[in-house]
C-alpha cells in the first residue's frame, strides 16, 4: 500500500511536469509506462498507481499556464479567455482557487457518484450515441441563437463554418499526423489570437490580489454540478471531449459569469478523467489516453476500479494543494515580468510547438487559425464559434457524413 | 488598424489559408500503399490497400473482422464496423479481394486499417472451386467451394462432419466444436446448399475442409 501512495506521489510529481509545460500531455509520458510494465520493470498496479495521479494532476495543473500565459491545450481552450481577463484585472489567483474548487468538487463528486453510473451507464452509451450529431448541432444552435442579433448570427455561423473546415481539413486529411494538428489549430484559435488582441496597449500585467479570503463555496455548487454532469457525459461518449464539454457548461452556466464558468469548466476536465476510468469498466472502452494505457496494463474489474477511484482522490488533494501554492507563486511574480514581452516568448513557443508537432504545415495551419480566430473580436461575437473546429469534425462523423464529404470535395 | 480593417485582414487571410491548405491536401491523398510497407509511422494516416481475405471473424454485436495480405507479403488487420459493414450491403467472404480505404490505427499492439465509411471498401468476389478440381496440390491452402449437404454427422462433443456434392464429386467438410457452438452458425440439413472456405487438410487419408468460424460457411439455398 505505501509502495502505491509512492508510486502515486511521484505520479503527481509528473502531471505537476506535464501541466506546466505546454505542449507537453500525459499521453506524451504513458506509452514509456505500458512499457516499463511489460518489460516487468515497473510492477503493474505501480505503473497504474502513476499513470492515474500523472492525469488527475495534469487536470488541475494545466490551468496555470493557460491562466497566467494564455496558452491554451485542447482541455483548456476556452478557459483561457476568462481566465486570462482575471489575470488582466489582478484577479489571477482567484481564478487559480476557482478552478482548483471546480476539479476538486467534480473529483469528489463524481467519484460518490460511480456507484449509480454504473447503472446507468451502459444503457446511456447505447442510447445517446446514435443521436450525438443531433445533441451536438442543439449546441452549436444554441451558441449561436444566443448572439441574439441577425449580424452577429450570420458571423457566428461564418466563424463556426471556417473553424469547421479548417479542422476538417487538418485532422481528417493526410496533410497531419493523428493528433499532432491541435497545437496549430488551438494555438491559433485561442493562443495567439487571444495574445496579439491583448498585447494592444498593455504594457505590463496588473499587480496581482492575493486573497486569503476562503472561496465562497455554497453558491459554486451548481457550477460543479455542471462540470461534473458534463465531465461525465465527455468521459463516456466517444469524440466528444473537454472541448464540447466546456461548451456545455458555458451554456449552462451563462448567466452565472465568469466565476461560475471558471468553477464548472475545471470540472469537466477532472470529471471526465475520473470518468474514463469508469468507463472502461463498465463498458469496457477506453475514453482518454490515460485509460488506453491503464487498459493495456490490466484488466479492470470492480476491486481495481475501487483502488483507481483511491488513487484518484489521493492525488487530486495533493494536486489541490500544489495548484494553489504554484498560482500564488505566479501571481506574486507575474507581474514583475514585461507583460508584451511575455506575450511574445510564448507566441514564439505556440510557433515552436506547432512546427515541432506538424511541421510546415503546422504553421500554415497555425497562421490560418490565428487569422480566423481574430475574427470574433473584430466583429464582436463570441470565441466559442471557433470551437468548430472540433465540433464539426464530430458532427460530421456522428451523422455518418465524413467520407462523403471528403469524397464530394476530392479529398 | 480600424475594426473593419481587421475584419477584411483575417477574413483574406483565414480563406487564403484553407484554400492553400486544401490544395495541399488533394496532394497528400493517399495511392495505393503495401501492406508490409505500413508501419507505426503511418499511424493517424490514411492509406489505401488492396489485398484477399485470409481471415474473417464476425463479431455478435455485427462487426466484422478482416485479415488482408497482398503481394507485398504483408497482413493487416482491417475491422468492418457494424454500421459500416450494414451500409456495405455486400457479404465479404475469405479469399475475396479487397480494397480499402481507411485510417492506420494501433489497437493493442497491433496495426490496423480502419475504414469510416463503406464506400471505402470495395469487394471483389473469387469464383470457388469447383469440388472436382479440388485435390491433394491444395493441401494446406484456404480454399473456397460449394456444394449440396448429401450427408451430416455430429462427431465428438458437438463438431459436425458434413459431406458435400456437386457433379459428381464429394467433399467432407469438418466443423469443430467451438465454430457450431459460436454466434450466427446456422442450422443445416441434408439438401441444402452451402458455400465454405477454410483450410484444406488430410485427415485419415481423405481430404478435408476445415472451417475456422462460422463466418466462414453461407446457406446458398435451403431444400
Amino acid at each position: 500500500m505505501l509502495e502505491l501512495l509512492a508510486f502515486a506521489t511521484l505520479g503527481v510529481g509528473m502531471g505537476v511536469f506535464t501541466g506546466l509545460i505546454p505542449g507537453v500531455h500525459v499521453n506524451n509520458l504513458t506509452p514509456m509506462l505500458v512499457g516499463l510494465a511489460a518489460g516487468s520493470v515497473l510492477a503493474p498496479m505501480n505503473a497504474i498507481a502513476l499513470i492515474v495521479a500523472m492525469m488527475l494532476t495534469h487536470t488541475f495543473i494545466d490551468y496555470i499556464p493557460s491562466t497566467f500565459l494564455g496558452v491554451p491545450e485542447e482541455d483548456t481552450a476556452l478557459t483561457v479567455l476568462p481566465a486570462h481577463r482575471m489575470v488582466l484585472e489582478g484577479e489571477g489567483y482567484e481564478a487559480v482557487r476557482l478552478t482548483a474548487l471546480g476539479s476538486l468538487g467534480a473529483l469528489m463528486l463524481s467519484a460518490a457518484l460511480v456507484g449509480p453510473l454504473l447503472l446507468v451507464i451502459g444503457p446511456a452509451y447505447e442510447s445517446i450515441n446514435p443521436h450525438m450529431h443531433w445533441l451536438l448541432l442543439g449546441i452549436i444552435a444554441a451558441m449561436i441563437v444566443l448572439e441574439r442579433k441577425p449580424k452577429a448570427m450570420l458571423w457566428a455561423v461564418a466563424i463556426f463554418l471556417l473553424s469547421g473546415f479548417l479542422g476538417v481539413l487538418a485532422l481528417d486529411t493526410n496533410l497531419g499526423v493523428g493528433d499532432g494538428m491541435l497545437m496549430p489549430l488551438l494555438g491559433g484559435l485561442f493562443g495567439m489570437s487571444v495574445l496579439l488582441v491583448s498585447m494592444k496597449g498593455q504594457g505590463s500585467l496588473p499587480k496581482q490580489h492575493i486573497t486569503e479570503k476562503p472561496v465562497e463555496i455554497r453558491s459554486s455548487v451548481k457550477s460543479v454540478c455542471t462540470g461534473t454532469s458534463a465531465g461525465m457525459l465527455t468521459g463516456i461518449i466517444p469524440g466528444v471531449g473537454p472541448a464540447q464539454g466546456t461548451v456545455l457548461t458555458q451554456v449552462a452556466t451563462r448567466s452565472g459569469g465568469t466565476r461560475d464558468f471558471l468553477v464548472g469548466v475545471s470540472g469537466v476536465n477532472t470529471a471526465k478523467a475520473l470518468l474514463s476510468f469508469v468507463a472502461l469498466y463498465a463498458i469496457g472502452r477506453p475514453r482518454s489516453g490515460a485509460a488506453v494505457a491503464v487498459g493495456e496494463i490490466i484488466d479492470v474489474g470492480a476491486n481495481e476500479l475501487l483502488l483507481l477511484i483511491g488513487i484518484a482522490l489521493f492525488a487530486g488533494g495533493l494536486a489541490t494543494i500544489i495548484h494553489l501554492r504554484l498560482g500564488k507563486l505566479a501571481a506574486k511574480h507575474i507581474q514583475r515580468l514585461p507583460y508584451r514581452a511575455m506575450c511574445v516568448v510564448v507566441m514564439v513557443s505556440i510557433v515552436g510547438i506547432s512546427f515541432h508537432y506538424a511541421g510546415l504545415v503546422g504553421l500554415l495551419v497555425l497562421a490560418t487559425a490565428t487569422a480566423i480566430g481574430l475574427l470574433p473580436a473584430a466583429v464582436g461575437v463570441k470565441r466559442t464559434h471557433c470551437m468548430g473546429v472540433i465540433m464539426l469534425p464530430c458532427i460530421l462523423y456522428f451523422a455518418g457524413l465524413k467520407g462523403g464529404l471528403l469524397s464530394a470535395l476530392g479529398l | 488598424v480600424s475594426e473593419k480593417s481587421m475584419t477584411k485582414l483575417s477574413l483574406l487571410c483565414s480563406l487564403t489559408g484553407i484554400a492553400a491548405l486544401y490544395v495541399g491536401a488533394i496532394q497528400a491523398r493517399p495511392s495505393l500503399t503495401p501492406i508490409a510497407r505500413i508501419n507505426e509511422d503511418y499511424v493517424g494516416l490514411n492509406a489505401v490497400i488492396s489485398g484477399q481475405v485470409i481471415d474473417l471473424h464476425e463479431h455478435p454485436d455485427g462487426h466484422l473482422f478482416l485479415k488482408l495480405k497482398d503481394e507485398s507479403g504483408g497482413v493487416i488487420s482491417v475491422p468492418v464496423f457494424a454500421r459500416t459493414r450494414s451500409e456495405l450491403g455486400e457479404h465479404i467472404e475469405l479469399l475475396d479481394n479487397v480494397q480499402v480505404l481507411g485510417q492506420v490505427e494501433l489497437y493493442n499492439g497491433e496495426l490496423e486499417l480502419v475504414p469510416d465509411r463503406a464506400a471505402d471498401i470495395q469487394v471483389v468476389h473469387t469464383p470457388h472451386l469447383e469440388l472436382s478440381v479440388i485435390d491433394e496440390g491444395c493441401l494446406g491452402e484456404l480454399v473456397k467451394t460449394q456444394g449440396v449437404i448429401v450427408e451430416r454427422n455430429i462427431v465428438g462433443s458437438g463438431s459436425l462432419l458434413l459431406t458435400l456434392r456437386e457433379n459428381g464429386a464429394q467433399l467432407s467438410v469438418f466443423a469443430p466444436a467451438s465454430v457450431v457452438r459460436g454466434d450466427g452458425f446456422p442450422e443445416l440439413h441434408v439438401g441444402y446448399t452451402l458455400r465454405v472456405s477454410g483450410l484444406l487438410q488430410e485427415y485419415d487419408e481423405h481430404l478435408e475442409l476445415k472451417l475456422g468460424d462460422p463466418a466462414h460457411l453461407g446457406v446458398i439455398e435451403g431444400s
